[in-house]
């Protein structure tokens, strides 16, 4: 398949792993690239070294190319945005702020340089600033979220901007993945169905989670907070919605959150941790290899645009 | 520049005028996100033919500070 996102990043499918915190390090991300989809390794909150190694170890497992996610809010943001030169990844995802500040220096280093943005001011305001291509990332995904869904910011933002655009948020199967071409993204993102990957090193209890999810067993926590998280219900999510509504201060809720994504992804606490999940986990039904994943989406989404729409 | 600035302001976060004030902060006062920050900076941007950087917008909290801003850029 050729879109200008697999020219781009010089992949055959138009298919990118999200670079989720603790859980999209080296052997999930290797596989999804070596399966012939884009992996990015999340660098979340980690030292530089630890990124770094992330990255090596990645390499060994695959030849293709495949990228790292920059978590701007990280303390170490600025040194991994200096190391993914050193390294020369293929490309760099960034989430949660702005990357404008290290745009130039990617771009002298031939790396590819793909914002998730929420909003249409803020994927031109990229587009201006160098940016090759955006995700328009809606609130339906897992994790820290924007508040407009994928199905309207998608095409929005596809207007807005020349340079392409990979939809992500609700994407878990080829219905979804052919939606998204019809918005007039050029790839899509997907994190939720990749964390069951059997390639996917998080815990049991959370692949259990997800594939047991329904539909309405998503929550959104931290809106008072400006910080608002989609994760799965539990014991964790209950204690912060009630803290929230008690008006806790921002400092007892963050303490609350601190180290919980690693209790769940990690230790399996799937209910005091935080479980975090899309809208589409419901539709998850089970653990499969990047490659199974990738190739099912690809025939069913390629069934559907082939179809006879019979119309007129 | 004030008048100008109010409509500006006015228009992107969908406040009213009477709300806005050079002591205005765009996020205490108006309820603003980091979202609703660019819309207003991109129309800044737009408005005053100026470029405002990355760097810069996280001193740029208050009205009058953005005012001080623009006119340290030659806006009139």
């Amino acid at each position: 398949m050729k879109t200008r996102v697999t020219e781009l990043l010089n992949i055959k499918y138009p298919i990118i792993q999200g670079g989720m915190a603790w859980v999209a390090e080296h052997s999930l991300a290797a596989a999804v690239s070596q399966a012939g989809g884009f992996g990015l390794i999340g660098a979340a909150n980690a030292p530089v070294e630890v990124v770094r190694e992330e990255i090596r170890k990645a390499r060994e497992l695959t030849d293709q190319p495949f990228g790292v996610n920059i978590m701007l809010l990280s303390p170490h943001a600025k040194d991994i945005a200096q190391m993914v030169t050193e390294e020369n990844v293929a490309a760099v995802t960034t989430g949660a702020g702005n990357p404008e500040p290290y745009i130039p220096m990617w771009k002298e280093a031939g790396i590819r340089v793909i914002p998730v943005v929420a909003s249409v001011a803020l994927a031109k305001r990229m587009e201006k600033h160098g940016a090759d291509a955006v995700v328009a990332e809606g609130c339906e995904s897992g994790g820290h979220i924007g508040q407009t869904t994928t199905m309207a910011l998608v095409p929005q933002v596809a207007d807005a901007v020349r340079i392409p655009v990979i939809a992500a948020g609700g994407i878990g199967d080829g219905r979804g993945m052919a939606a998204a071409l019809m918005l007039g993204a050029e790839a899509v993102q997907m994190g939720t169905r990749f964390v069951v990957a059997e390639e996917s090193i998080v815990h049991e209890n959370y692949k259990q989670k997800i594939i047991k999810a329904r539909d309405i067993d998503s929550e959104v926590t931290g809106l008072t907070t400006g910080h608002p998280v989609r994760s799965l219900r539990n014991q964790m999510t209950r204690e912060y919605l009630r803290m929230e509504q008690e008006g806790a201060s921002f400092e007892e809720l963050e303490y609350m959150t601190l180290g919980s994504l690693r209790k769940a992804v990690m230790d399996g606490d799937v209910k005091g941790g935080t479980v975090m999940a899309g809208q589409i986990a419901g539709l998850v039904k089970k653990e499969q290899t990047c490659a199974e994943i990738i190739q099912e989406m690809l025939s069913e989404a390629g069934a559907l645009l082939k179809k006879d729409w019979n119309i007129g | 520049m004030l008048e100008k600035m109010r409509e500006i302001i006015a228009e992107q976060l969908n406040v009213d005028e009477a709300e806005i004030s050079e002591v205005t902060s765009f996020k205490e006062d108006l309820g603003a996100d980091s979202l609703d920050l660019f819309e207003l900076v991109m129309a800044l941007e737009e408005n005053y033919e100026v470029e405002i950087p990355a760097e810069d917008l996280t001193e740029l909290t208050t009205v009058g500070k953005v005012m001080d801003y623009l006119k340290a850029k030659g806006v009139e």
